[in-house]
């Protein structure tokens, strides 16, 4: 094949699909407006941002007026947890998340603990599960909210958020319930009823939607105070300019995502148990990190190579025309081993070794045979140069 | 993060990678824990002192690949005396540069390098193993790169304390608690200082 570029790095972003990029046009093109009244740009601008919730809420089982767009997932994390924590900061100042939920949650917390909040950060198994007797046992008196990342952004890990919802139901008092949904939208049925979820994130780019647009549910009701302060073009949340283009194509790609849920789905899946039954049968030394099958997002395998150190192998992968992601220290910006993959009791050489395959309805089975077929030769190559595995193997 | 291709060309194709037999002195220097670990083998003409064959192997990224590569090149030929002069700076320079965060692979290398020649003389009986005092930390210290920069953590005035009693190291920091490089950096630390068999202990207060 030629060596065009095998793109497997789709948990960070994904190609915006040619439906999203056509269905922004009209609005980069000729209806650039702002929404607003009493005019007809501005009435039109504002009657298709309607048109785009009730599209986006039906997909979560929301309330179009639940739906706020934003300017990335990160964004809507913010307005999410800080709005949450600062409106209801009065009941009590006591969080719980755990050890493996993604940067966005850890470093909102983060922030708040240092001005005085308590955190309990819980706990999670081999497999990165989180289980829901943990959050029972941690709940407090002074607890305001409880958050998780719904699937893992590193291993995949699908928390069974149903049995929090249950928890947090039953507590003495109300506990907020925020969850980061954006590795899970589009790859695996959500419902917020079912999930119980006050607020809720999704990212456009993660499904093939344009960068710089995300969504955030908020149950009515729910107490969140506005902390992107600004010119209130839509509602206290959203405040700012509206990038409506963004928006169109991230509703045209929800609604390419969901024609052929199952079938899309199924298909990740399929890429996904290709490469690890690849990997298995071909490579020596390897173990999933990770969870298998139905309790794993489909797009996600992540794999250790023992002896050898990750971001040699992406690098030798890129020269190869090949991206992936690995949880190595020398790839991370603090030079840290993985956290999530630490967390699972992963070993340090498990987690400098690991490389992450996150595959999209655009990768092709032809693509993941070329890959795998670099990613031997990778292997074997630094293998024979380190000193760990010549120990391990005696050659 | 940009290699030159000079790093690029010796981590596809390393110089002098792998296991010698019979060598007349090794180190290995890094650890797995941190992801970087090189071992460096000698064959030194007793006679003239001269480094006449060196390999290396290598666990660790892109950078340690080539700078374990890079020092076999610059140190092959040369005297145990000139060898030992190699800096860390020079091994950086021959690959026309490595990014700041990448500096302590180059460290490592020229670390590993020393270690084997010093480990040469001992076995020969031309030093003796060196006393294992408070310098001995501060030189250590050296060898710690603050990824930020790449530069090693004393230059930057870093290194406010350094106290070795009863075993127990001491080292005080001056580093901004949400430093992205602070962990990294006291690990750091530690990983040079627990391989003396005199130290019990690493204290790196901040």
């Amino acid at each position: 094949m030629d060596l065009k570029r095998v793109y497997l790095d789709n948990c960070v972003t994904t190609k915006p699909s040619k439906e999203a990029l056509d269905a922004m046009k009209i609005y980069t093109d000729e209806k650039f407006w702002f929404p607003g009244n009493f005019f007809s740009t501005g009435e039109e601008i504002a009657s298709a941002l309607k048109s785009f919730q009730e599209t986006f809420s039906a997909t979560i089982g929301a309330k179009p007026e639940e739906i706020h767009f934003t300017s990335s997932g990160t964004i809507a994390n913010n307005i999410a947890i800080k709005g949450t924590l600062m409106a209801n900061s009065g009941k009590g100042t006591h969080v719980i998340i755990s050890n493996v939920d993604y940067p966005d949650i850890l470093t909102n917390v983060a922030f708040f603990e240092n001005s005085g909040f308590e955190v309990t950060y819980l706990e999670c198994d081999t497999e990165g599960f989180v289980s829901a007797d943990k959050l029972k046992a941690a709940i407090r008196p002074d607890t305001i909210m409880f958050m998780t990342s719904i699937a893992n952004h590193v291993v995949g890990t699908i928390q069974p958020v149903k049995e929090y919802s249950e928890v947090l139901k039953t507590a003495d008092h109300k506990i907020f319930f925020h969850a980061d949904a954006c590795q899970a939208y589009g790859k695996i049925p959500l419902n917020v009823d079912e999930l119980g979820v006050n607020t809720m994130t999704i990212s456009a780019h993660k499904i093939h939607g344009p960068q710089g647009v995300g969504a955030l549910y908020i149950r009515k009701g729910t107490p969140v105070a506005p902390v992107i302060h600004g010119v209130k073009r839509v509602d206290v949340h959203n405040t700012g300019g509206i990038n409506i283009a963004g928006i169109a194509g991230f509703i045209k790609a929800v609604e390419v995502a969901f024609e052929n849920f199952d079938d899309n789905v199924a298909y990740l899946r399929k890429l996904t148990d290709y490469i690890l039954a690849k990997v298995e049968a071909e490579i020596t030394h390897t173990s999933i990190n990770g969870a298998l099958g139905e309790r794993r997002a489909p797009h996600n395998m992540n794999i250790s190579f023992d002896y050898i150190e990750g971001e040699a192998i992406t690098m030798m992968l890129d020269i190869n025309g090949i991206t992936v992601a690995t949880g190595s220290a020398c790839a991370s910006q603090g030079l840290q081993a993985n956290y999530v993959l630490m967390a699972m009791k992963k070993t340090h050489v498990q987690s400098h070794g690991s490389i992450k395959f996150t595959v999209s309805k655009y990768n092709t089975i032809e693509e993941i045979d070329y890959t795998i077929e670099k990613l031997k030769a990778v292997v074997d190559t630094l293998r024979s140069h380190s000193p760990l595995f010549i120990e391990k193997n005696g050659k | 993060m940009q290699y030159s291709q000079t790093v690029i060309d010796h981590f596809m194709n390393p110089h002098n990678v792998g296991k010698m037999e019979k060598p007349d002195a090794v180190a290995t220097e890094g650890s797995p824990a941190c992801g970087d670990q090189v071992t460096v083998y000698l064959k030194v003409n007793d006679d003239t002192k001269i480094i006449e064959d060196i390999k290396f192997q290598s666990y660790g990224c892109a950078s340690n690949i080539a700078t374990g590569s890079i020092i076999t090149d610059l140190a092959i030929g040369k005297s145990l005396n000139e060898a030992k002069d190699i800096t860390w700076k020079e091994a950086a320079d021959a690959l026309d540069g490595l990014p700041p965060v990448k500096m302590h692979c180059s460290v490592l290398a020229v670390d590993t390098l020393r270690t084997a020649i010093q480990n040469y003389e001992i076995a020969k009986g031309l030093i003796t193993p060196p006393d294992f005092t408070k310098e001995t930390i501060a030189d250590e210290l050296k060898k710690v790169i603050y990824p930020q920069v790449g530069e090693d953590i004393v230059s930057l005035k870093m290194v406010k304390y350094i106290g070795f009693t009863d075993g127990v190291a001491t080292v005080d920091l001056d580093i901004p608690k949400f430093d992205t490089f602070r962990d990294n950096v006291v690990e750091e630390i530690k990983e040079h200082l627990e391989k003396y068999p005199q130290v019990m202990d690493i204290v790196v207060n901040y």
